[in-house]
């Protein structure tokens, strides 16, 4: 009898401890799909563009600033579309970093709490504009703007390209600079305020430098968005493929490594050089992005180690710095008079002058109080802006769009190329892939997130893990479309279908959900879990019972997150999921499904005379996508508001 | 810690609840629902060019047939003669002939000639440029000539617009009229017809070619001078052999058309579907 208790009781406490194993492996496996899927990745587009590397050649490949992969003498260089993808991107920065930072400091430090109250939710409402929107804005409405404000013969040029993608960055470095220099203590204000500063001064001198860390993290968060966006800039800029002449020329059309992609990944003929010479490209595009990934985190690791005064010496000293920031300064300038040159002539290079002297006289003879006002108007035009261009968007959209919204508009089916009847099927498709990829990325996410948050010590696996999550996030969503199509379309073999595009958008949320949910579970406090260990339970009983609880809604908001982003992604889909008409609604996930983002795409580029539909299509996927991110961020505050450590 | 555990109850943890039941429902739902008639499916895929003729003709035969679902999609030429093929389409639409390598490749395609397509150049309704020979098209084309003046038009400089790298539109146009000869490296490459009407319309010093059926107020077509004759892009003119930039337009079934291909093909072949081909601006081929 005795024995047989204890037997019972080991055997409970084995079977325990076994169900302990068995739960941290699985997490283990969870947090591995990430660390699988970038090597997967890596490996297929090394795989498919191999063949093409070693018939074309390195050097020939990417040196040679040739595109013309259909011609009877094929040329398959790519050096002119990788200079148009770092063009477009330096471009989109130089407009989206002082006017992003001008409004975070506005909505933070100069605006009246208010007013920050209103913009700073609206702003981060934008964030989630879908990229085929703002492409869609360009093509109609920016480019024949430009053309006739500047007097071109076309207005689809690297200018609009920049200016689009400046646009889609703007929402994201406002909001998380603005964050940054928000979070900066009170005190250090009020000491530099006490000994005298101006705000401005304080702004300039405590606050930014304090903020840097997080004023760069935005900027790199917004300069990933900008390199790897396909649908945008496809629209835009032109695609010819040549090198700006001279390289400065603003107003040259352009080409992206992305953009050719999205066009010709399509109608390639599969297992040609062409296709191949694809898939290279697309291992080039990786690369470039898993590099500025990698210095964007060293940057910030340095930046970071100079706040905290650690011992290791600074990257520069202070003379270095002050010849750093003097050529920078020269050459941003030479750099705005050449543009200025270029888009307005002679005009232009006065008018750049004139501001210059005004600058240089003001700074020297005006006093401290009178130079705070300046800057402030400077920084409450970003503000202005910012907000005109993000309401343009909308209004063009919106006003153009709701005459298009009828009750058969969003209920039946499309005919007669959808210059007629609905788009529900569209709707309905768009809502099964995004609960598809979530369904599929919300349990390896937080088992991921589990697992290396309360599962292990930081070590080499773990760090091994973390960089496969962040090379993972800063693969551009169309590199997830090419590895979609050539793994599981057609090397698994599931065809076009709607699985296909779950699993693809399910890849491509998973590093936001991970980061998120990993967020949300170390702000639950440790007694919290000390506590409920301390009474006996077992980890996954701690985890499931009290941590999880406690992170849900900071999880929750990861999750709806990325249902908004994928709502809106194109690029994934163009391959693995969609087609353009489907009368009938999908009856099982091998078949393909229609999509607002694909359907809106070839509404805008394919289908003549279906304008109210088009607007009428960007409008329910405005419409959608904003409205998933306001219900996040609604949970969001109230989550701050009412839970309190 | 102030306020511990009422987030379990809280609005904002039961709305994401509701949230994600939400789609719990609709996934099963998405998997679960079963045909209780006996439904017949296949999928077209291939040329934007043929795309119109296709989804239409679906749409008109669907109607007739309820039963019956026909599922287009673009994606060019080569992704319809591959799809079909590999037997991930039942029909491949293609706006050219089979390049030999695919021919090696999938020897057992079966080619059905739907329609006739001329392709027009098209220029800004502003421009007063009416006519052009074969010659003045290539040289604009290959970057020769650069100006309008040099074709007795204004003095604006031409913008080039063509079709991407990979569409079949654009290997005709440079076997047909280019003759193999390298196209003018700033010309602006668009990935449909649509949006090459889409960028002439907007800019006044455009040119573009397209199918006569994109052909619409927005563009002014442009007459060919064939030695002295101006031929305009119109059906009767291609139907009579008249104009000179023209192809066939194929579907492709891998080995002889069986069940609804069979019926959907033959309808494309009767007249009430070679009606829905001259609707859409193609030239019927009976």
């Amino acid at each position: 009898m005795q024995k047989n208790r204890i037997e019972s009781q080991t055997i409970d406490l084995f079977t325990r401890q076994n169900k302990e194993k068995t739960i941290s492996c699985i997490w283990l496996g969870t947090a591995l799909v990430a660390v699988i899927t970038i090597i997967l990745i890596l490996g297929f587009l090394f795989k498919e563009g191999l063949p093409a590397i070693i018939e074309i050649g390195i050097p020939e490949f990417i040196f040679n600033e040739i595109w013309r992969p259909t011609s009877e003498n094929p040329s398959y260089g790519i050096y002119s579309l990788i200079i148009g993808s770092i063009l477009v991107t330096i471009g989109a920065i130089a407009i989206a970093v002082p006017l992003g930072v001008g409004s975070a400091i506005f909505i933070s430090e100069v605006a009246p709490p208010q007013f920050r109250e209103a913009v700073k939710p609206a702003i981060e409402l934008l964030a989630g504009i879908p990229s085929v929107v703002y492409g869609f804005f360009g093509l109609i409405v920016l480019t024949n703007w430009l053309r006739i404000l500047l007097d071109l013969s076309s207005g689809a040029t690297w200018l609009a390209g920049s200016i689009i993608l400046g646009i889609m960055a703007l929402p994201t470095i406002v909001s998380i600079s603005e964050d940054a220099i928000s979070s900066v203590p009170k005190d250090f204000r009020s000491a530099s305020l006490a000994l005298g500063a101006t705000r401005w001064q304080t702004i300039t001198g405590v606050l930014i430098p304090s903020a840097l860390s997080g004023i760069t993290a935005a900027i790199i968060l917004g300069l990933g968005r900008a390199i790897g966006e396909t649908m945008a800039v496809l629209m835009v800029t032109g695609n010819a493929a040549v090198i700006p002449d001279p390289i400065y020329n603003v107003l040259s059309p352009i080409r992206t490594l992305t953009a050719t992609l999205g066009i010709e990944m399509g109608e390639v003929a599969i297992g040609s050089t062409h296709y191949h010479a694809l898939f290279g490209m697309a291992l080039v595009l990786l690369l470039i992005t898993l590099f500025v990934n990698l210095s964007a985190t060293y940057i910030l690791a340095r930046i970071r180690e100079g706040q905290t005064g650690s011992s290791r010496t600074p990257l520069f000293s202070h003379e270095q710095r002050k010849q750093i920031r003097s050529i920078i300064i020269l050459s941003i300038l030479v750099a705005s008079g050449w543009i200025s040159f270029q888009i307005v002539g002679f005009h232009g290079i006065a008018i750049l002058a004139a501001i210059l002297t005004l600058g240089y006289v003001g700074s020297r003879f005006l006093s401290r109080q009178s130079k705070e006002k300046i800057a402030f108007g400077c920084v409450t035009i970003a503000t202005a802006l910012v907000l005109f261009a993000l309401v343009a968007i909308i209004f063009d959209i919106v006003s153009n769009g709701l005459p298009a919204i009828t009750w058969e508009f969003l209920t039946e089916s499309p005919r007669n190329l959808g210059r007629e009847g609905g788009i529900f099927p569209a709707i309905v498709g768009t809502i099964y892939l995004v609960i598809g990829a979530i369904a599929i990325a919300l349990p390896i996410g937080v088992g991921a997130a589990i697992y290396l948050n309360e599962y292990t010590l930081e070590g080499r696996l773990t760090r091994i893990i973390r960089a496969g999550n962040d090379l993972l996030n800063g693969t551009p969503s169309i590199v997830f479309g090419l590895f979609g199509f050539a793994f599981l379309v057609i090397f698994v073999g599931l065809g076009v279908s709607l699985l296909a595009g779950q699993i693809t958008l399910a890849l491509m949320v998973l590093p936001t959900i991970i980061r998120t949910s990993e967020e949300a579970l170390k702000s639950v406090p440790d007694s919290l879990r000390h506590g409920s260990l301390a009474l006996g339970a077992t980890r996954w009983h701690t985890i499931s019972k009290v941590v999880l609880p406690a992170a849900a809604p900071g999880i929750l908001t990861g999750t709806i997150l990325s249902i908004g982003r994928a709502a809106g992604e194109t690029a994934p889909l163009l391959f693995t999921a969609v087609v353009f008409s489907k009368r009938f609604l999908p009856g099982t996930v091998f078949e393909p499904v229609m999509a607002l983002p694909y359907h809106l795409f070839i509404l805008a580029t394919n289908v003549p005379g279906a304008d109210t539909q088009k607007y009428g299509t960007a409008l329910v996927l405005l419409a959608l996508v904003t409205g998933i991110y306001a219900v996040a961020i609604l949970m969001r505050r109230h989550a701050q508001k009412t839970v309190r450590w | 810690m102030t306020r511990s555990f009422s987030i379990r109850s809280s609005p904002a943890f039961l709305a994401g609840a509701v949230v994600l039941l939400l789609a719990a429902a609709l996934v099963s739902g998405c998997v679960g629902s079963d045909p209780s008639v006996e439904q017949r499916s296949i999928s077209v895929t291939g040329s934007t060019t043929v795309l119109p003729i296709a989804q239409i003709a679906a749409d008109t035969y669907m109607d007739k047939h309820p039963n019956d679902e026909i599922l287009v999609s673009g994606g060019g030429s080569s992704v319809g003669v591959k799809a079909v093929g590999e037997g991930t389409a039942d029909i491949g639409m293609a706006s050219r002939d089979l390049k030999s390598s695919e021919m090696e490749q999938y020897p057992g395609l079966v080619e059905h000639v739907v329609a006739v397509d001329g392709i027009a150049l098209i220029v800004n309704p502003e421009n007063s440029i009416s006519s052009l020979t074969l010659d003045q098209i290539k040289a604009i084309y290959k970057g020769e000539i650069t100006n309008w003046k040099d074709v007795g038009g204004s003095d604006r400089q031409i913008v080039v617009v063509g079709r991407d790298s990979a569409s079949g539109t654009r290997e005709f146009f440079y076997e047909a009229v280019m003759q193999k000869e390298e196209f003018v490296r700033t010309q602006q490459e668009l990935n449909s017809n649509g949006a090459v009407k889409q960028t002439v319309a907007q800019t006044p010093d455009a040119i573009g070619y397209v199918g006569l059926g994109y052909i619409d107020t927005s563009v002014k077509a442009v007459n060919i001078n064939m030695d002295g004759v101006l031929v305009e892009p119109t059906i009767d003119n291609v139907e009579n052999k008249a104009y000179p930039i023209a192809r066939s337009l194929h579907m492709y079934t891998k080995g002889p058309e069986t069940g609804l291909a069979k019926d959907f093909l033959e309808f494309l072949m009767s007249a009430e579907g070679q009606q829905i081909v001259s609707n859409e601006g193609f030239v019927p081929i009976i």
